[in-house]
């Protein structure tokens, strides 16, 4: 099947689809979206939700377990090996969590996609330069460069955002470059530029609204990533202050109590992997709702 | 076909080379960032300062910061990488007692990975449009969304706490030594005709590598479900129906052999990623890696280990990658007559 066949097909499919205002295929996406939303109130509202302070430590309520698990409704969710309350640490490592996610997976979108954009559109000797760079920074395993970068800039907050851009931009840069390098052969690109647009314009109107449902779903996905990554460096203690709390900081804390407090463990391990899910439903939600083309293939 | 694999291996290796020298300066570069100073660290507390400025001098730090990386890089070239200053070893002997043991776990690792993300692509094929579409779809987004660490705890939970079944730190178990001749356990012991040993170095790597292989299955078998449903609609496959072919076959001798290809690339990159994964699963399962070395030396801000073992971590990439391209040209003859 020849690209404009399916373009053409995609369009009315669209189209029939827009008339009914059809929800199935966004299904996944609002799925993967209250679960973000309910983590996101919970990192918002920390202080109000949260029952104690996180550092809190109570040395007459070591290793309590949950409810469920024979503990008390003083510590829901059980306590640590210090008595701290594990459902306000829970809560509250939700924050870095979330500020991590934003602040990292949306300057990496800035620096992948700015890279991707100018090196797609004007192609030679920019785009040479902008892919060897991207083949440079593929030679390291993402953790390990992180890790490298956290060793130079020193450990915090900021450090960490910055870490997780520097290292993840080539994924934004690789897969729009390629989907840039496709828009730009299309007429209505050179169209603009007949009709006088300057570069930077068909740029921003033209070429950056085509690749912009591709850029959203990685985002999503990158969110999810920056989650991990961040839990990764707290887990070996190179993400942010050790007042902060946070869930890869937890986990590590809980393994040595392992024994006797499996849940102390379960419960952070359980924090990722459902904020990590709710990136990932909502990111592949968007690319299955927003991709003309999958659309097509989901009605066959 | 102009030397063919082999022209293409040598011209992989051309590529490789200044990229193994950009890596080089970049780390150096960024570990020069460093907010501490480096003498700091190697000098007793009482030293004077123009104790510290003659220290200085004579590590070179006075040097201009090309200058300083022209001697290392001269160094590493000639195989020495300078001595670790928290374990006071060369870091040469300190990654040559490391590296085997990666290697080791991450082969296993690769194999489990193919295993499961090849008949898992398969099996995601053949449940796909039907009524198990959309619970294999959720169940695989839900196994993507645990990184390989959160994998490697919950398999100590389940089969070292709970169950009792396998080993989870370490090599080996604590009474039993091997004697080494290449450092891979698993050649080392079979070697001596130690199959009881060569049991435990197994069992030992079997929880490390399924976490790792689960942490990376599931993206390989998304992707080779979905060029297996591109491959699907095409004439030959219909062709083969036609001529009443079991679906099992037409399956694995028509679809499979062309979907591969997008899954192979694929692996290539995750396979890397693999390695660094390492890291933290060796730390969990306190296996004495590459992972735990580089993790030990970020825990002391032992520059010289980073930089080596960041070398290493760049150079296994590379091969790794050279690996996958010429397999995918073996495989396709399209790509050898094309260059």
């Amino acid at each position: 099947m020849s690209r404009r066949e399916l373009t053409a097909g995609a369009v009315g499919a669209a189209a029939k689809e827009r008339r009914k205002w059809n929800l199935r295929p966004w299904r996944r996406a609002i799925v993967g979206g209250v679960i973000i939303a309910i983590v996101a109130l919970a990192a918002i509202f920390a202080p109000v939700l949260a029952p104690y302070d996180p550092n809190e430590t109570d040395l007459l309520a070591q290793l309590q377990p949950p409810v469920w698990a024979g503990g008390s409704w003083e510590h829901p969710l059980g306590t640590d090996n210090l008595g701290r309350d594990t459902l306000s640490r829970l809560i509250y490592g939700s924050r870095v969590a979330m500020i991590v996610a934003v602040a990292a997976a949306l300057g990496a979108l800035v620096l992948g996609t700015a890279l991707a954009l100018v090196a797609g559109y004007f192609g030679g000797l920019i785009d040479w330069f902008v892919s060897r760079l991207v083949e440079l920074w593929l030679c390291f395993p993402p953790v390990v460069l992180s890790l490298i970068l956290i060793v130079g800039f020193g450990v915090g907050l900021r450090n960490v955002i910055l870490a997780i851009i520097l290292v993840d931009w080539t994924r934004f840069c690789r897969v729009v470059r390629s989907e840039v390098l496709i828009v730009r052969r299309h007429d209505y690109i050179d169209a603009a530029r007949l009709a006088g647009f300057t570069h930077w314009r068909t740029i921003r109107r033209e070429v950056l609204p085509a690749v912009a449902p591709l850029v959203l779903t990685i985002l999503s996905l990158e969110m999810g990533i920056a989650v991990i990554v961040e839990a990764i460096l707290s887990f070996v203690g190179m993400s942010v202050e050790s007042t902060i709390p946070a869930w890869g900081v937890m986990i590590a804390d809980a393994r040595k109590e392992m024994y006797q407090a499996v849940w102390g463990l379960v419960l952070p391990i359980l924090a990722i992997i459902i904020t990590v899910l709710g990136f990932n439903l909502l990111g592949d939600g968007l690319r299955r709702a927003l991709d003309p083309k999958l659309r097509q293939r989901a009605i066959h | 076909m102009s030397g063919g694999i082999f022209g293409v291996a040598l011209r992989r290796i051309g590529v490789s080379l200044p990229l193994i020298f950009l890596v080089s300066v970049l780390v150096f570069v960024v570990l020069r960032l460093i907010p501490s100073d480096p003498i700091a660290m190697s000098v007793p507390p009482n030293a004077t300062r123009d104790e510290i400025e003659a220290l200085r001098k004579e590590m070179g730090l006075t040097l201009p910061i090309y200058e300083q990386f022209g001697i290392w890089f001269g160094k590493v070239i000639s195989g020495e990488f300078g001595r670790s200053i928290a374990f006071a070893q060369p870091v040469a002997r300190l990654i040559g007692q490391s590296l085997p043991a990666t290697i080791e776990l991450v082969l296993l690792a690769a194999i489990f990975a193919t295993i499961i993300g090849l008949s898992g692509g398969l099996l995601m094929y053949r449940l796909s449009g039907g009524r198990g579409e959309a619970a294999t779809d959720f169940a695989s987004t839900l196994i993507m969304s645990i990184p390989e660490f959160l994998w490697a705890i919950f398999f100590i939970l389940l089969f070292g706490v709970a169950l009792n079944i396998l080993p989870f730190t370490g090599r080996l178990d604590a009474n039993i030594t091997v004697d080494k001749i290449t450092g891979f356990l698993l050649i080392d012991t079979l070697i001596q005709g130690r199959f009881g040993a060569f049991g435990n170095a197994l069992a030992h790597m079997l929880l490390p590598a399924m976490a790792l292989a689960f942490g990376t299955a599931p993206l390989l078998m998304r992707v080779l479900r979905s060029s297996l449903m591109e491959v699907g609609n095409e004439d030959y496959m219909t062709m083969a129906r036609l001529r009443g072919f079991p679906e099992r076959q037409i399956l694995v001798r028509h679809a499979f052999k062309n979907a591969f290809l997008p899954t192979l690339n694929l692996m290539g990159v995750q396979f890397s990623f693999l390695f660094g994964g390492t890291l933290l699963v060796e730390v969990i399962y306190s296996y004495p890696g590459l992972g735990s070395l580089m993790v030990q030396a970020v825990a002391n801000t032992d520059l010289p280990v980073i930089q080596g073992v960041s070398l290493v971590y760049a150079v296994a990439v590379l091969l790794i990658n050279l690996g996958v391209d010429l397999v995918a040209l073996i495989l396709n003859p399209k790509l050898r007559i094309a260059k």
